[in-house]
């Protein structure tokens, strides 16, 4: 018998009825609900921005929560698909969230234009980007730990996509909960720093998501 | 011959092994050996053209079967299943040659050291090119000539390059290798 015939033998042995993986539109939409249900807390928390009902007939401001929960959304999808070994064959849903990237970015170009003449600075710069990552944590520490459950065989790219849809929570709640009309202040301190966000997914998933 | 509902679906269609790995999923044993096995048909002569010996093909099919016995509660049996099987494969075998290649570029030997190797003496200080001329010429006739180039005319790794069409590296690399033949030879 060759080493193969045995090690087939053996794996039949171990074979116990199996429960098959959600599909990966349920398994997104328990990340978007669990969401939902921690932004939903912790603005009840840290309260909504004074001035929100006035913000939201600003289009450009409503554009830019629109592409955020957009990226969110197609992020949890992507990162959801990447956990299957083969995208549970959609790759191109998977590879969805470039576009909407490239959507998000535009409309923060637009909305830095319209921004004439430009809001005030705020007094404080990186603390928005330490609290966002703050609130990130517990999204991405679900994420993974969930995403730890599958069979990836993009470990690096699921990472980053997952870390990606936990910060677009923190980006969320804080456009939510802080006064501030300033975009120059909001893409650089805010949006940008998802860019590192990316990069540092990419890597954590590398050494947690092997299997 | 009597044979099994699982042998009878992978002999029927091969569209059937997305049935045994249902059948699997519930639980069944002789559908996952079945299963098994057909999957390792299929990969062998996907992982023998990629791979040079058969014993490594041998170790990555035992991988690649333990990463499809982890991965299968990612399968539902509703969509093909050779696509599911062939992104393990592809992915465990993109490891194995990051691993490989890797491991090589460990034992690869240093350039840098060999380029400092290759001014020391490696014979003792009185001994001439001329004291052994008769072993160089007993080398290939490439590494013999190098030899000549180098110590006999006085050109440097460059120069010699230049003159026999080969890279400069590939001077220096065939210059340490007759060396070290020589060092063998003369140390006998």
């Amino acid at each position: 018998m060759s080493d193969i015939d045995d090690l087939v033998a053996q794996l039949a042995r171990e074979a116990a009825p199996v429960q098959p993986a959600p599909h990966p539109l349920m398994l997104s939409l328990q990340w978007m609900g669990a969401a939902a249900i921690y932004l939903t807390v912790t603005l009840a928390v840290s309260g909504l921005r004074p001035n929100l009902p006035e913000h939201l007939h600003s289009p450009w401001f409503v554009a830019e929560l629109v592409a955020l929960l957009a990226v969110f959304i197609v992020t949890s999808i992507s990162a959801a698909l990447l956990a299957f070994p083969d995208l549970h064959q959609r790759r191109r849903l998977a590879l969805a969230p470039v576009l909407f990237f490239a959507a998000f970015l535009l409309v923060m170009l637009y909305a830095w234009q319209a921004d004439n003449p430009p809001a005030p600075l705020p007094v404080h710069s990186f603390e928005c980007t330490v609290s966002i990552t703050l609130m990130t944590l517990l999204p991405a520490l679900w994420s993974f730990y969930s995403l730890r459950k599958y069979a990836s065989t993009h470990p690096g790219l699921t990472g980053g996509i997952a870390l990606l849809s936990a910060f677009s929570v923190g980006a969320l709640w804080l456009r939510l909960h802080e006064a501030n009309d300033s975009i120059a202040h909001v893409i650089e301190w805010h949006y940008l720093p998802m860019l590192a966000i990316g990069f540092i997914g990419l890597w954590l998933g590398r050494r947690l998501l092997k299997w | 011959m009597v044979t099994s509902n699982a042998e009878n679906l992978v002999a029927d269609h091969d569209d059937n092994l997305e049935a045994l790995m249902r059948q699997s999923l519930t639980g069944d044993q002789r559908a996952y050996a079945t299963l098994l096995q057909a999957t390792s048909r299929l990969l062998r002569p996907f992982l023998s053209k990629r791979l040079y010996s058969a014993s490594e093909v041998d170790d990555l099919l035992q991988e690649i079967l333990i990463s499809v016995h982890k991965a299968r509660h990612t399968y539902d049996g509703n969509r093909p299943y050779k696509p599911w099987l062939y992104a393990i494969a592809k992915f465990r075998l993109q490891d194995h040659l990051r691993a490989h290649y890797a491991d090589q570029l460990r034992h690869a030997e240093d350039f840098d050291e060999l380029e400092e190797s290759l001014h020391e003496a490696v014979t003792e200080p009185v001994m001439s090119y001329e004291s052994i001329s008769g072993e160089v010429q007993k080398l290939p006739e490439k590494q013999a000539t190098i030899l000549r180039l180098m110590h006999e005319d006085g050109y440097t790794a460059k120069e010699v390059a230049a003159k026999t069409g080969m890279t400069e590296s590939a001077v220096k690399v065939a210059a340490h290798r007759a060396y070290k033949v020589l060092r063998e030879r003369l140390e006998r």
